[in-house]
């Protein structure tokens, strides 16, 4: 198709840990999951809270990505973050050059995305808070998640099914949509 | 550091300049991100060792550094490294990477590129 003139743009996919990273990234994507999850060792009890999650028996520790093919010369990556402190130093190489940022909620766990949210917003990079809806969280007002977040009055919040391709690709519309209003409002 | 055997090496071998792959650290690869793309050009060796022929074949389409780390099952590090001894050798090219403003964030016009992509599907 593109020969060499094809070019990458990638978008960065955070969130606390269960709260829908690998089910975005894999909605999307048109190649198979490749092997990015390994086995909940006793080494992550403590880092990675599973009291709240007691399906999830595995946790991301290595590169979890995705790929979409944009058009005939343009190819968008999606990348979960590695869900543990350790990992912080992958962080700086994903978002460096990116578009911005998906950063899913489980709003009965809302502080778990303080993280991410707290570095993308040091970073300035551009990110949607994306309310991944999980049974019990049907309420919410976009102030109400915003104040608990303690984010930016343009900062989008999008409420979202992390299972449903169009639900995942409308939040990635939203993420591009508020990272181009960004750059129109540094360059005016 | 062990220096690199040069193609045509001292005792007359044709041997690619990347048949020699013990401690080195430099390659066109070094500054390369995960998502960065590469093809694979016309010109293909016999003599490669296993891991740069699944490279080579991975890339007969434009494939990332990424996706060749998950293929071969090696860290994005060493993929790093093999996809830059294959381009030093003439047997990859590596992309140009997505147009960049002065704060190295992708410009408007691809941002609106990426944004019709998305809508269109």
């Amino acid at each position: 198709m593109h020969g060499d003139r094809a070019v990458p743009l990638k978008i960065v996919v955070a969130g606390g840990f269960g709260a829908g990273k690998t089910t975005l990234v894999r909605a999307l994507s048109e190649i198979p999951p490749l092997l990015t999850e390994e086995p909940m060792t006793s080494a992550s009890v403590g880092v990675d809270d599973i009291r709240a999650v007691p399906d999830k028996h595995t946790t991301t520790v290595a590169m979890d990505f995705g790929r979409i093919t944009v058009d005939d010369s343009l190819i968008l990556y999606l990348f979960g973050t590695p869900g543990q402190d350790r990992f912080w130093f992958m962080w700086d190489e994903l978002a460096r050059g990116s578009v911005g940022a998906v950063v899913l909620v489980d709003l009965r766990r809302v502080d778990d995305c303080f993280p991410a949210v707290d570095y993308f917003e040091s970073r300035r990079l551009p990110f949607v808070v994306a309310v991944n809806g999980f049974p019990g969280t049907d309420a919410f007002s976009r102030e109400a998640v915003a104040d608990a977040l303690a984010l930016a009055p343009d900062t989008p919040v999008v409420r979202m099914d992390a299972r449903s391709s169009d639900s995942c690709l409308s939040t990635l519309v939203a993420l591009v949509e508020h990272a181009l209003d960004r750059t129109h409002a540094v360059h005016h | 550091m062990t220096p690199v055997e040069p193609v045509g090496g001292r005792d007359g071998r044709v041997v690619p300049v990347f048949a020699v792959t013990g401690g080195r650290t430099r390659s066109t690869g070094r500054d390369l991100p995960v998502e960065s793309l590469v093809t694979a050009t016309d010109q293909r060796p016999d003599d490669l060792q296993k891991e740069y022929r699944m490279i080579l074949d991975a890339a007969v389409a434009p494939v990332s550094l990424v996706e060749i780390g998950a293929a071969l099952r090696v860290p994005v590090g060493v993929a790093r490294v093999l996809v830059g001894d294959l381009a030093d050798a003439g047997y990859l090219v590596v992309h140009a990477p997505a147009p960049r403003d002065a704060a190295g964030n992708p410009t408007p016009a691809v941002l609106t590129r990426l944004l019709a992509g998305l809508r269109a599907r």
